[in-house]
C-alpha cells in the first residue's frame, strides 16, 4: 500500500464516521446513509484497486487512472457547486419572502389595519399568514 | 411648515399629498434616526421606516415618529428593505410614488419637494446626484466606474448610482421591482432603468457622510461589478 492509498482510504473510513453521526442524529435517512455509505466504499476500493479501473480507463482512452479520476472528482465537486449555489438562492428567496411576509403580517395587526390585498405571496407561508391575520 | 405646504403643491397634477411615502430602510440606524425622522416629518407625515433586523433601538425609535415601522426578523440587506417598504407603500397604502432615503442622515428631505415635483412631470425615476468632488476618492472612483459600467453595457449614463436617494412612480417600481437583497441594489436599478428606458432625472443634493465606515465595502464592489455582467444577460 503506497501513502497515497493510506491517506485516500483513511480520509473515506472518517467520512463514513461522519455519516454515520449524521444518521445517528436523524440529519440523513436511511436511504441517503446507504448512498453515502456505498459511496464512500467504492472510493476505497477504487483507491486500494485502482487496477479495476484500467478497463474503463482504456475505453475512455484515458492514459492513466489518475487522470479519470481527476476529471470524475472534478465533475462531482463543479455539478455539487452548480446544486448548492441555486440550492442557496432559492432559500434566500424563501427566507426573504418569509420575513417580509411576517413584517406585513406584525405592522397590519399593530396598526389594525386591514390589508388590501395579501402581502407578498411567501412560499409555504402563505396559510400562517392568513391564520394569524384572523 | 413651509416646506410641508411645497411638498403639496409639488403634486398638485398627478401626485396627491396622500400618495407619495417616504421610505427610509434602517439597519443600526439608532444614532441618526432620530434626526433623520425629525427632518423628514417636518416636511410630510407619510413615513415609512423598514428596520432590517436591527440589533439596537431602530425599531424603537421609528415608532416614535411614525406608526408605519416594518420590522425584518434577521437582516436581509438594503435591496430587501427597500423592497419591504416599496411592496407596503404600494400594495397596502396605496402609494402612487416612492421616495427611498438613507437613515444615516446623509440626504436632506427638505429636498423632497423637488423629486416629487420632477416625478409629477415626465420624470418616472428621480435620482439624487451628490457632488462628485467632495467625496472620498476611492468612493468617486467607484462611483464614475458604475456610472461608467453602466453606460456601457446598458447604453445610458446615469450619475451617482450608488447614492440611496431615489423617487420613483408605481409604474416604475414594477418595471424596476428588483431582486438584489443588498447594496447592489442601486447598481440593479440603474441598470433596469437603462435597460426599460425609463425617464430617469436628477436632482443635485448636497454630500453628506457623517461614518464612512458604514455601508459598502470593497467585498460589495466587487459583488456588484460581478452582477452587472450576468444582469446585462439576464434584464
Amino acid at each position: 500500500m503506497t501513502i497515497f492509498q493510506f491517506v485516500a482510504s483513511s480520509f473515506a473510513f472518517f467520512m463514513m464516521y461522519v455519516v454515520s453521526i449524521h444518521f445517528k442524529k436523524r440529519n440523513l435517512s436511511a436511504a441517503e446513509t446507504s448512498f453515502w455509505v456505498t459511496t464512500w466504499t467504492v472510493f476505497v476500493v477504487m483507491a486500494l484497486f485502482p487496477n479495476l479501473l484500467l478497463g474503463v480507463v482504456d475505453v475512455l482512452r484515458f492514459g492513466r487512472v489518475f487522470d479519470l479520476l481527476v476529471v470524475i472528482a472534478f465533475m462531482v465537486v463543479s455539478s455539487m457547486v452548480f446544486i448548492n449555489y441555486f440550492s442557496h438562492k432559492e432559500l434566500s428567496a424563501k427566507l426573504e419572502r418569509y420575513v417580509r411576509a411576517q413584517a406585513f403580517a406584525e405592522l397590519a395587526t399593530t396598526t389594525k389595519r386591514k390589508p388590501r390585498r395579501k402581502p407578498a405571496p411567501a412560499v409555504g407561508t402563505r396559510k400562517r399568514v392568513t391564520r394569524k391575520r384572523r | 411648515m413651509a416646506h410641508r405646504s411645497q411638498f403639496t403643491a409639488a403634486r398638485r397634477d398627478r401626485l396627491t399629498a396622500a400618495s407619495v411615502w417616504v421610505v427610509v430602510p434602517a439597519y443600526n440606524e439608532a444614532t441618526y434616526l432620530s434626526r433623520v425622522l425629525k427632518k423628514i416629518t417636518a416636511v410630510t407625515k407619510h413615513v415609512i421606516v423598514v428596520d432590517d433586523g436591527s440589533r439596537d433601538k431602530t425599531a424603537t425609535i421609528a415608532r416614535r415618529f411614525t406608526d408605519q415601522v416594518l420590522v425584518h426578523a434577521v437582516n436581509l440587506g438594503k435591496g430587501a428593505a427597500m423592497k419591504t417598504g416599496c411592496d407596503w407603500a404600494f400594495t397596502q397604502l396605496g402609494a402612487k410614488a416612492v421616495v427611498l432615503l438613507d437613515g444615516d442622515d446623509q440626504h436632506d428631505p427638505r429636498l423632497l419637494p423637488e423629486f416629487v415635483q420632477l416625478l409629477g412631470g415626465k420624470a418616472r425615476l428621480v435620482c439624487g446626484v451628490r457632488v462628485l468632488s467632495q467625496m472620498p476618492l476611492l468612493r468617486r472612483v467607484g462611483n464614475e466606474t458604475a456610472s461608467i459600467l453602466i453606460w456601457l453595457l446598458f447604453g445610458q449614463y446615469i450619475k451617482d448610482i450608488p447614492s440611496g436617494y431615489k423617487a420613483l412612480t408605481k409604474k416604475a417600481y414594477q418595471q424596476l421591482r428588483w431582486q438584489s437583497s443588498g447594496y447592489e441594489v442601486e447598481m440593479e436599478i440603474a441598470a433596469r432603468a437603462a435597460r426599460s428606458r425609463i425617464p430617469v432625472s436628477a436632482v443635485n443634493i448636497p454630500t453628506i457622510y457623517h461614518d464612512t465606515n458604514k455601508g459598502m465595502t470593497m467585498l460589495d464592489v466587487l459583488k456588484m461589478i460581478s452582477q452587472v455582467f450576468s444582469w446585462r444577460i439576464t434584464i
